[in-house]
């Protein structure tokens, strides 16, 4: 019998032969054609990632007011244009405006006690006294404020004349208005028509939801990559370090990071971040912390296939020296997937990072984070959705840009990593 | 077509979609299969040998699939059939034996499912207990003990499995028997073995083999005719004696001249210049015509057809047996 | 009886039955392999309590400061300190650690009541196993079911589909999924409860703690729609966020166990598609896919926390978190440690169940 022969090794198909030759520019390039879904993905969710790097930069950007102050009304639901607040006045009344009481002393005035009316109505006065003070007008508007429980107590009292005018909102007024004849409304009381509206609507203490979700993308930002950076800087080095010498260290580094990695992460977080106490560096340990196994164990799993394949056992043959095989051929084969993995991890950082706050563990109560006003959304639950709904839209496209980024890229990079 | 023929595939053309574009694995291909006969078919790796096997079938996977060509076996065009009744075919008509017997079989299965699974898929009249009579019978046949029957796969070595392998074709009566590679995987005393094991079960069971190699040795020992099969083209078939004494395709003598022969010393192997072309573009004209010794300007601009070249059962597909005037020259017709 | 044990006794009986089951009934190379298993645990189960023990001591931050917040005077803290013997070296300190572990010897708790911690344990966590299994028969059931469908008929609508529901799923923060169901189904269409385990108007004698289970053994229907109703909202969210990561993964297998020899061999035999996918494909792909349900504990139990304290469900999570802003630490360490010990039992079931599902294993 002739010496079986085998012309090649056992075949595999020309084309994924062919596909495996062609260099990573031209699969970008050509990422169309050959990628659809994935290609568009990526392209999708990097404009979602630049965007939002671009907003936590600038929140003002996006954000119309101080997300630390009451600017509307509470619980103004969005898009509502809130009501506008009104002077009531006699009909006999010489008065027009607010500007008509001018050096006239002080003004018996009527107003629901703590209604928004009657701060509108003392802020406007202090700005018409201003303007009036920049000509050189020693003219002032003084009330004699006489604070009252209802709208209709204030309504009677203009009735009876005990005062000269009032103010209430206009949409509260509307049905009252027939029962006293004597009274009329002047107009609104800045001489704007209605109140500001406000995009997402406003919440508890009437600060912007807008403006709060614009700065909560910062912090949530600021959280994703600095934790990430944090658990990189530290796992990378580690698992190159473990996979390359092996032996003892490797052994003990990878028995810790294997418990570390197997204790669920949330709760060894909530545990960190309750022993160091709220602050958004507390959070970002607190995270870092649970992320380092992530790279660790995907770095040094690289590392010892590529220190036993066949071309690095050469290229030691020939003498080739240990920071050289290092540098030349461990390094660029981790980088690729250490960039999907700094993706997803930022995604799943932000995640935490949100849970961390919802539960009250993570910053400081006042903070402008999307964690936080979910939390405090849900006890206004039945009163406004709003506060529920959009925080949570924010946190769900944040993380799912950058985990689309880090899912396309797997793809086009490599595919082979998916499986891990 | 005489009427010996047991198999006869006509203009068969099987397309990959690649994320480059098609590709063409098996192009415009027409061959047929005598009954009673061993036709070994090689090539080198990736020229559509296996996908035409599974062409065969008609169980080629996405992304690749069979765009137009007639496969007739026992007077039926398989592919006028319903997936159903190609179902029937399948295992019961035809037996496919496979490359790598190590992942061929279930490994949550033991043997002896694997058999009953596959008898009463076909015969849905046989009792459990037949089947498995039937079942112990066939192992016994092969030269497996049968108290394993009801053992795992992974208790058993590679040339048991691929006993294993061969005795799940065997137990439904299958008249053609597709083996794709079937020897790769083994080492080389068990691959004697397994051929003897093959040359024997023929004759019992009168079966058809297309034995799909690259191994020129194995198709040597035990083929009747050999197709050489070069870029999902046929290059030439002929008798396996006619193929080796007076080799006509250019391509066919750079295979046969690779291969070391042991009677020679100090030979220098032939190798062939270039690389098995790239079918998501294939060349122009003649497939082979950038990698030929002998090309002329007409290899490249026209594609060549399969002529008789020596004798009934000689046929090549070159140029050079052609009658044109600027056809080109081996030097030897 | 103690409740904790009750619960121990409910779902440790039955598993103590298969094991012994498994064990007469396996062969010998099984036995070995349950019996090596089961000794692994304890080292496994010493890693992560060391894990917890360095977490809670070493990193900065003192406990101490952080039980008596700033109102701690030395003298007070010292004698704090004293009692809960702190002031012994580290290493007495782990040894004492871990033999309280295995005697399941919490102390007790800081707060108020003083109770041990045995006690409140043994209330919370029948309310978490109560929430915490149906989710997860829900996730597997769905999550399988959905997977097998997306990866059998790649790139069908199943297939779009699935994959979307699960990068969504993977997005959404469970307690936001959580508040939206809460505002759907409890506030908007009034169709079920928003929180708690029971309606607090309705009696119902508790034994096991286990409520589903009290209201069946005492015949009280009334209790028993009360606590499904309850049951349902916390169940879902749960349920679906663990869902997505049992599709993704039971895809992808199915996929390749799809492209195995084996499942084409069993083509070119003739065997019908059906059987394929259920006896080749699904079965080879359910391997890799239950040795991963083990990591996936992790995330099961970071959920149940967090839909514990959306629905306000008085289980371990919601304790865990109302102990660390009581600044309790015994009890958070003692929640941790539970925990752990779930993962360690959990880690260990599922590698039993792989040994019976792969023969490779067995022999």
């Amino acid at each position: 019998m002739p010496d079986p022969v085998l012309l090649d090794a056992p075949p595999e198909e020309q084309w994924q032969i062919d596909l495996e030759r062609v260099g990573l520019l031209r699969r970008l390039l050509n990422g169309r054609k050959w990628y659809g879904v994935d290609w568009w993905m990526v392209v999708i969710s990097s404009i979602m990632v630049v965007f939002f790097i671009v907003i936590a930069f600038f929140p003002g950007l996006l954000a119309p007011h101080d997300p630390l102050e009451q600017v509307g009304p509470r619980f103004l639901p969005p898009g509502d244009k809130p009501d506008a607040e009104v002077l009531l006045l006699r009909v006999d009344s010489p008065i027009e405006s607010l500007a008509d009481l001018a050096g006239q002393g002080r003004v018996p005035t009527a107003v629901v006690q703590g209604a928004p009316s009657s701060e509108d109505i003392r802020s406007e006065a202090e700005r018409i006294t201003q303007e009036l003070a920049a000509t050189g007008s020693d003219d002032r508007i003084r009330f004699r404020i006489l604070r009252l429980e209802t709208l209709e107590e204030v309504l009677a009292a203009i009735q009876a004349g005990d005062v000269e005018l009032g103010a209430g909102s206009s949409q509260q007024l509307e049905p009252l208005m027939d029962a006293y004849p004597d009274v009329v409304i002047a107009g609104p009381i800045s001489g704007e028509k209605g109140g500001k509206t406000f995009l997402l609507g406003t919440n508890q203490i009437g600060q912007d939801v807008l403006s709060r979700l614009s700065w909560g993308a910062r912090i949530a930002l600021i959280i994703g990559f600095t934790a990430s950076i944090f658990s990189l800087v530290l796992g990378v080095p580690l698992g190159l370090f473990a996979g390359f010498t092996g032996g003892k260290i490797d052994r003990g580094l990878t028995l810790v990071m294997d418990s570390l990695y197997a204790f669920p992460g949330l709760i060894l977080a909530i545990a960190i971040a309750a022993v160091l106490g709220p602050s958004i560096v507390n959070v970002i340990v607190a995270i870092a912390v649970l992320y380092i196994p992530t790279y660790y164990r995907i770095v040094r799993g690289q590392t010892l296939s590529t220190k036993e394949s066949l071309h690095v056992e050469a290229a030691t043959s020939i003498g080739a020296t240990k920071t050289s095989i290092l540098r030349r051929y461990i390094f660029p084969l981790v980088i690729p997937s250490v960039a999907i993995i700094f993706s997803v991890n930022i995604a799943d950082a932000i995640l935490t990072g949100a849970a961390l706050s919802f539960l009250g563990l993570g910053l400081p109560p006042t903070t402008p984070d999307w964690g936080i006003d979910l939390a405090r959304g849900q006890e206004f639950i039945q009163r406004a959705w709003w506060l529920i709904t959009f925080p949570g839209i924010a946190v769900m496209l944040v993380v799912l840009a950058f985990t689309m980024l880090g899912e396309g890229l797997t793809e086009i990079f490599n595919p082979k990593l998916r499986k891990q | 077509m005489s009427s010996d023929v047991l198999y006869s595939i006509r203009n068969l053309d099987v397309e990959y979609d690649t994320r480059l574009g098609g590709v063409r694995a098996v192009d415009d291909f027409s061959l047929d299969i005598q009954k009673g006969e061993i036709l070994g078919l090689v090539g080198e790796s990736g020229c559509g040998k296996s996908t035409l096997g599974k062409g065969m079938m008609r169980t080629i996977t996405t992304p690749g699939h069979i765009v137009g060509g007639e496969l007739w076996f026992e007077g039926v065009d398989l592919m006028t059939l319903s997936e159903k009744q190609m179902s029937g075919i399948r295992g019961n008509k035809i037996g496919m034996v496979f490359q790598d017997p190590m992942t061929s079989l279930n490994p949550l299965m033991t043997i002896v499912d694997h058999l009953t699974e596959a008898i009463r898929a076909h015969h849905k009249e046989v009792s459990q207990q037949a089947a498995r009579a039937r079942a112990t019978e066939m192992v016994a046949e092969l030269g497996i003990r049968t108290e394993r029957i009801d053992d795992y796969p992974h208790q058993f070595s590679g040339g048991m499995r691929q006993r294993i392998m061969i005795a799940l074709v065997l137990a439904l009566n299958a008249s053609l028997v597709i083996a794709d590679e079937p020897t790769t995987a083994l080492d080389v005393i068990v691959e004697a073995q397994f051929l003897d094991l093959l040359r024997g079960l023929r004759k019992e069971f009168e079966l058809t083999i297309l034995l799909i190699t690259h191994n020129i040795g194995v198709v040597a020992e035990l083929a009747d005719r050999v197709a050489v099969m070069y870029a999902g083209k046929l290059a030439e078939v002929a008798p396996v004696d006619s193929l080796f004494l007076e080799t006509k395709h250019p391509y066919s003598r750079g295979l046969l001249k690779s291969v070391p022969n042991i009677d020679v010393d100090n030979q220098e192997l032939y190798k062939m210049e270039g690389a098995p072309p790239n079918l998501i573009a294939p060349p122009s004209g003649c497939r082979f015509h950038p990698r030929c010794p002998y090309a002329v300007a007409l290899c490249a601009a026209e594609e060549p057809e399969l002529t008789t070249v020596s004798g009934e059962q000689h046929r090549a597909t070159c140029w050079i047996y052609s009658d044109r005037k600027d056809r080109p020259t081996d030097g030897l017709t | 009886m103690h409740p904790l044990l009750l619960t121990f006794l409910i779902f440790g009986i039955p598993a103590v039955i298969g094991l012994a089951y498994v064990f007469v009934r396996g062969s010998p190379g099984l036995r070995s392999y349950i019996v090596t298993r089961i000794a692994l645990t304890i080292p496994m189960i010493l890693i992560l309590a060391t894990v917890v023990f360095l977490v809670m001591r070493i990193i900065p931050g003192d406990p101490i400061d952080s039980a008596l917040g700033p109102k701690g005077t030395a003298e007070i803290k010292e004698r704090f300190a004293e009692q809960h013997g702190l002031n012994d070296p580290l290493a007495v300190q782990y040894g004492r650690f871990v033999v309280d572990i295995f005697t399941l010897d919490f102390g007790n708790s800081l707060v108020q009541s003083q109770r041990p911690i045995v006690d409140e344990l043994g209330e919370r966590l029948p309310a978490t196993l109560e929430m915490v299994i149906p989710a997860t028969l829900l996730a597997l059931g769905l999550g399988i079911f959905l997977g097998t469908r997306a990866g059998v008929r790649r790139k069908s609508a199943t297939d779009y589909g699935s994959r979307i529901f699960s990068v969504m799923i993977y997005a959404m923060p469970i307690f936001w999924l959580g508040l939206l169901f809460q505002l759907i189904f409890g506030v908007w269409l009034g169709w079920t409860p928003i929180a708690g385990r029971i309606d607090p108007q309705i009696p119902l004698e508790r034994t096991t703690n286990l409520l589903v289970v009290d209201a069946i053994i005492t015949g009280n229907w009334v209790a028993l729609r009360s606590v499904l109703s309850h049951l349902v909202l916390p169940t879902l969210t749960l349920g679906l966020v663990l869902s997505g990561v049992f599709l993704r993964l039971t895809r992808i297998n199915i996929i390749e166990t799809g492209q195995e020899d084996y499942v084409a061999a069993a083509r070119a035999r003739g065997i019908d598609r059906g059987t394929i996918t259920r006896k080749y494909s699904l079965k080879n792909a359910m391997i890799p896919v239950i040795t991963l349900i083990g990591l996936q504990v992790a995330i099961l139990l970071a959920g149940a926390v967090l839909t514990e304290t959306v629905f306000a469900w008085p289980g371990m999570g919601r304790y865990l978190i109302q102990r660390i802003l009581a600044r309790d630490f015994i009890a958070v360490q003692s929640v941790i440690i539970f925990f752990a010990l779930f993962v360690a039992v959990i880690s260990l079931a599922v590698d039993i169940v792989y040994s019976l599902l792969d023969p490779r294993v067995r022999y």
